[in-house]
C-alpha cells in the first residue's frame, strides 16, 4: 500500500488546501496521473500518483487544509493487489499498525530535508551566526559552498558590525547616534523560489542581451481604430501574435537545449509565458498554444492569466509549458534591461515604455513617432548574435506593419 | 532543632553515565567545565552492559559461526564439539567489564568526579543524589538530563521471566534456547532472530503488523530471501493475546489473520517499546516540557525550556540509539562550554548485524520518488565483487540512488558482508552533498567490498565494469 503525501510543491510552502479529488476509492490510476488539486497561497497544483494501481482509500476530505507531510489517500500498487481479497474487512488496522511501526523505527527519515553543504561549511556559517538555509547556493544543485556562506557574509558585514556595537553605544548612552537595526524580510516562499530559478538560469546559459527599437506609431493607430470599432485590445496580444509568426520563422527561439543528450529540441507548441509582476513577487503565466489563436483570443486570454496570477488564482496548468517568455515592463516605464532568461527556454523579451519621440520618416521629414525599445536575451551556446538581430527585425516588422498580422489571421 | 540542608555546589552535573552522558563529561571537561556525573548503577549504562555491546557479542559469535563451512573450503580444520552458550557469556562478562573499566579511567583521567546514586531534582537549580540511606544535595549551574529509557511490555504479555525475555535479558539467557519466538520488527529484533538461528536455534518471528521490513524495498526483498533460505519463519499480522512460562517451554496465544492460534516454544523475545527516565527525576514539577508520553522536550543545542537544563540520548524524542544519544552529549557540553553546535540526525544511519548485516543512509527510492522529480538507481550485486568471491560472502548488494537532474545522492543501502564498516562512507557522502562524480572519482582499494559502493555509483550511468546489463 502507497501513502500518497501533500509534498512540497516547489515553493517551500508548509500546507495546502485540499480542493478536490479528481479520483475516489476504488479507481485505477497510472504513473503520475493527477490525483488532486490542491491550493497553496500562491497557486493551485495537482498531485500525481507515484505509481500505477488502484486508490484504496482517501484519508483527508477536499476541503481541509493540511500540513506538507500529511497522508492523503493511499494507492494499492500494482502487483501487490493479491494480498488484498484475504482480508477484506479490516483494511483499517492493518495498516495503521504497520504505519506506527514504522515511524518507531525510522523516525527520522520523514523530515529527510538535507541540508546541501558539507559540515565544515555549515560550521563556518553556525560559527558567524547565519542560517545556512539562507545562503544562496552557487550551484544549481542547491548545494551551498564555503564561497558561497563568505559571499554572504560580506553583504551582511555591514549590519552585522551594526549589531555587535550596540552594546557598547548603550554603555555610553549619550554617545552620538544610535544606530538603527536593519529590518528584516523573511527570504522564503516565492521570493527564494524565484531567486533560485534566477541563479540557475545565469549560471547555466551564457545570456547575451541585444536592444533595438521599434516603431508603434502604425500599431497604435490600429488600435486607436479598433477602439473606435468597440474592440479593446491589449498591446501584449498584438506582441504575442507577432512573435508567433517570427517564432515559426526561427524555430532556434522557441527551443530547449538538452546538453545532456547532445540535442536542441525545437518545440511544436508555442506556449507564450508572460511575466507578470505579482504583490509576491514575479509569475510567468503561460498562454498555451498561441499559434492557433486569433488576436482577440489571446486578448481574453493574457486578460485573464493577468488577473488570476494577481488574485493567486493561476492553475499550475497556467505556470508550466511556456517555451518562450516575455516581459512587458513598459507601462511601468524604463528604456532598457538586461533581462535573465525562464530556464531552460532559450531566449526572453522585454518590452520597454513606448515614447512619442522625433522621427525621420521614408521622405526624410521629421514627424512624432511612438518608439518602443525590445531587450532580447538570448541563450548563445544555441543561438548567435546575427539569428537574433534577423529574429527581432521579423518582429518589428511585423509590428510596424500591423496590417501584415491579418495575412496571418487563423 | 533544625537540621540545615548542606548543599554542595557544582558547575556541571549530568545524570546518567551511559554512552550520551559519559561522552557530555568527558567533552565538557575537554573543554574546561568541572563536572560531575551521576550513575545510579553501572557506568556505560544500557548500551554497554545491556544494550548494543552484549548483542554484538552475541552478533559476532553468530557471524563466525556461519563462517565455519567455509573455513573448512579453505583448508582450516574443523572445530569439534556444540556452540557452548555460557562460555559466551562469559566472555560478553569479560568484554563488557573491559569496557567499563575503560570508560572508568576516562572520566578519572579527564578529572570527571563519578557519583554513585539516584538523582532527582529538588529544585530548579538542585540536584538531589540518594545512595542507601546517604541524601546529598548538589546546586549546580547547568544540568544534562542523560537518565535513558526502560523496557515496556507490549499488550497480551504481563510479565518475563527465564523463558520470556526482553531486550536487556536475552543476552543473558541461561539455556540454549531450541525454537525461540521472536516478537517485534526493529532492527533488535532482526539481530536476535538472525544471530540465534546462526547459532543453532529454530527461529519464528512473529509481527504485529502486515507491513515489510522498513528498508529499501531491494534490501526488504533480499532480506526475505535469506531469512527464506535459513527457514526463519516470519508470521505477520500476529498479535500475541497472551504468553506464558511452562517448566519446558512458552505458551503463546495469538491472534493471527483473524484466527487465534497457540504456538510453543522454548523462549520468547519481546522486543516490546521504550518510555524514558522521567519519572523518577521529579522534573514535573519545573518548567521542563515534556511529549504526553515522558520525552523531554529540547532545543537544537539539547536545552530544555528550563535554560540551565539539558537533556540528550533516550530521553528526549527521536529514534532510541546510542549513535543519537553520543552525539547529542557532545553538542550539549559544547553548547555549555559556549561553542556553536547543531546535531543534524537526517543522515543517521540505520544499522542492523544480520547475517550478512544491513547498513542504510538517506532516501529508500520509494521515498526518493515521492520527493524527487527523476532519479537515477543502481544496485550492484556483490556476487559480482572479487573480495566477495574470496570470502565466500557473495549475497546481498549496494544500491546508490540520486536525482537524475542535480547528480545529487540521495541515499546508499546495502545488504552484504562489510555494510557496518562501510556505512560511514555512505554517511559521509551524504553529509558532503555528493554528486556521482564526487563518489565516482576517488580511487578504492582492490580487491574490498569497497569496490561495490563504487560500482554501484558507476551503475548509476550504466559505466559499472563488473556487472552485464
Amino acid at each position: 500500500m502507497l501513502e500518497v503525501k501533500l509534498h512540497d510543491i516547489g515553493e517551500g510552502m508548509t500546507e495546502g488546501e485540499i480542493l478536490h479529488y479528481l479520483v475516489k476509492p476504488g479507481d485505477e490510476v497510472k504513473t503520475d496521473q493527477p490525483l488532486v488539486e490542491v491550493q497553496t497561497d500562491k497557486m493551485v497544483a495537482e498531485l500525481p500518483s507515484p505509481a500505477a494501481g488502484i486508490v484504496k482509500e482517501i484519508i483527508v476530505e477536499a476541503g481541509t487544509t493540511v500540513q506538507v507531510g500529511t497522508t492523503l489517500l493511499y494507492i494499492e500498487a500494482e502487483g501487490s493487489a493479491q494480498a488484498a481479497p484475504e482480508q477484506p474487512k479490516q483494511p483499517e488496522e492493518p495498516s495503521t499498525a504497520p504505519v506506527a511501526e514504522k515511524q518507531e523505527s525510522r523516525p527520522f527519515v520523514s523530515s529527510f530535508n538535507r541540508v546541501l553543504a558539507t559540515p565544515y561549511t555549515r560550521k563556518i556559517a553556525r560559527d558567524h551566526n547565519i542560517d545556512i538555509e539562507q545562503v544562496l547556493p552557487s550551484d544549481p544543485s542547491g548545494r551551498v559552498t564555503e564561497e558561497d556562506v563568505y559571499r554572504f557574509l560580506e553583504q551582511k558585514e555591514a549590519p552585522a558590525v551594526a549589531v555587535a556595537e550596540k552594546p557598547a553605544a548603550s554603555t555610553a548612552p549619550a554617545a552620538s547616534q544610535p544606530t538603527e537595526a536593519p529590518e528584516e524580510i523573511p527570504f522564503r516562499g516565492l521570493r527564494r523560489q524565484i531567486a533560485k530559478k534566477m541563479t540557475k538560469s545565469l549560471y547555466t546559459i551564457p545570456h547575451v542581451t541585444h536592444f533595438d527599437e521599434v516603431n508603434m506609431t502604425n500599431l497604435m493607430k490600429l488600435r486607436e481604430e479598433l477602439k473606435g470599432a468597440g474592440q479593446s485590445v491589449s498591446v501584449t496580444a498584438f506582441f504575442v501574435k507577432a512573435l508567433v509568426i517570427a517564432l515559426k520563422d526561427f524555430p532556434i527561439f522557441n527551443a530547449e537545449l538538452d546538453e545532456e543528450n547532445e540535442k536542441i529540441l525545437l518545440k511544436k507548441n508555442y506556449n507564450i509565458g508572460l511575466a507578470v509582476d505579482t504583490e509576491d513577487g514575479l509569475i510567468v503565466a503561460v498562454v498555451h498554444d498561441a499559434d492557433k489563436k486569433s488576436i482577440k483570443e489571446l486578448h481574453q486570454d493574457i486578460k485573464r492569466l493577468n488577473e488570476q496570477a494577481r488574485a493567486g488564482q493561476l492553475s499550475s496548468k497556467d505556470m508550466k509549458g511556456s517555451t518562450f517568455t516575455i516581459s512587458n515592463v513598459g507601462p511601468l516605464g524604463s528604456t532598457g534591461a538586461t533581462p535573465i532568461i525562464n530556464y531552460p527556454e532559450t531566449a526572453l523579451i522585454a518590452f520597454h515604455k513606448t515614447k512619442k519621440v522625433p522621427i525621420v520618416n521614408e521622405q526624410d521629414e521629421i514627424v512624432i513617432g511612438h518608439m518602443m525599445n525590445l531587450s532580447m536575451s538570448f541563450d548563445h551556446r544555441v543561438a548567435d548574435g546575427g539569428t537574433a538581430v534577423a529574429f527581432t527585425n521579423r518582429f518589428a516588422g511585423l509590428i510596424e506593419q500591423p496590417n501584415t498580422l491579418m495575412l496571418e489571421m487563423i | 532543632m533544625v537540621v540545615g540542608e548542606i548543599s554542595q555546589e557544582r558547575d556541571l552535573v549530568i545524570i546518567g553515565g551511559g554512552p550520551g552522558g559519559y561522552s557530555a563529561a568527558v567533552r565538557a571537561a575537554q573543554l574546561g567545565l568541572s563536572v560531575t556525573l551521576i550513575e545510579r548503577d553501572k557506568l556505560g549504562g544500557v548500551c554497554l552492559n545491556k544494550g548494543c555491546i552484549p548483542s554484538k557479542v552475541f552478533t559476532y559469535a553468530a557471524k563466525k559461526k556461519a563462517e565455519m563451512s567455509h573455513l573448512q573450503q579453505i583448508g582450516l580444520p574443523a572445530v569439534e564439539g556444540t556452540f557452548q552458550l555460557d562460555q559466551l557469556i562469559a566472555y560478553k562478562s569479560k568484554v563488557t567489564e573491559q569496557l567499563r573499566k575503560g570508560v572508568e579511567a576516562l572520566c578519572k583521567a579527564n578529572k570527571v568526579e563519578v557519583i554513585q546514586g539516584k538523582a532527582g531534582f529538588t529544585a530548579e537549580n538542585k540536584i538531589g543524589v540518594e545512595y542507601g540511606h546517604q541524601f546529598d544535595v548538589y546546586v549546580f549551574k547547568q544540568a544534562i538530563i542523560a537518565s535513558g529509557s526502560s523496557p515496556v511490555l507490549p499488550g497480551g504479555i504481563t510479565e518475563t521471566g527465564k523463558r520470556i525475555l526482553l531486550s536487556h535479558n536475552i543476552f543473558s539467557v541461561e539455556e540454549m534456547p531450541t525454537h525461540l519466538l521472536v516478537y517485534g520488527s526493529s532492527y533488535i529484533s532482526l539481530e536476535v532472530a538472525s544471530s540465534f538461528h546462526a547459532l543453532g536455534a529454530k527461529v519464528t518471528v512473529l509481527w504485529e503488523g502486515a507491513a515489510d521490513f522498513s528498508f529499501d524495498e531491494s534490501v526488504n526483498k533480499e532480506l526475505a530471501r535469506l531469512f527464506k533460505k535459513k527457514k526463519i519463519k516470519l508470521i505477520k499480522q500476529a498479535a500475541i493475546q497472551s504468553a506464558e512460562e511452562t517448566a519446558a517451554g512458552v505458551h503463546v496465544t495469538l491472534q493471527a489473520g483473524g484466527k487465534e492460534e497457540v504456538l510453543e516454544g522454548s523462549h520468547l523475545f519481546v522486543e516490546g517499546s521504550r518510555l524514558p527516565n522521567t519519572k523518577e527525576l521529579g522534573i514535573g514539577r519545573f518548567a521542563i516540557e515534556q511529549t504526553e508520553k515522558g520525552f523531554i522536550r529540547v532545543n537544537k543545542d539539547m536545552q530544555t525550556s528550563l535554560p540551565s537544563v539539558y537533556a540528550i540520548g533516550d530521553v528526549t524524542e527521536g529514534p532510541l540509539l546510542a549513535v543519537k544519544a553520543i552525539k547529542q552529549g557532545k553538542a550539549a557540553a559544547e553548547a555549555i562550554a559556549g561553542e556553536r553546535t547543531e546535531v543534524d540526525l537526517t543522515c543517521i544511519p540505520t544499522i542492523v548485524h544480520t547475517i550478512p548485516p544491513i547498513a542504510s543512509v538517506g532516501l529508500t527510492e520509494q521515498e526518493a520518488r515521492e520527493r524527487v522529480g527523476g532519479v537515477r538507481t543502481s544496485k550492484f550485486n556483490l556476487g559480482g565483487n572479487g573480495y566477495a568471491a574470496i570470502t565466500g560472502k557473495r549475497d546481498g548488494f549496494v544500491k546508490v540512488i540520486s536525482d537524475a537532474s542535480t547528480d545529487l545522492i540521495l541515499g546508499i543501502h546495502m545488504i552484504g558482508e562489510g555494510a557496518v564498516e562501510l556505512s560511514s562512507h555512505f554517511v559521509q557522502l551524504l553529509e558532503m552533498a555528493a554528486k556521482e562524480e564526487d563518489a565516482k572519482f576517488p580511487l578504492y582499494a582492490h580487491p574490498s567490498y569497497n569496490e561495490g559502493l563504487l560500482e554501484a555509483v558507476e551503475g548509476l550511468v550504466g559505466q559499472a565494469v563488473h556487472a552485464v546489463t
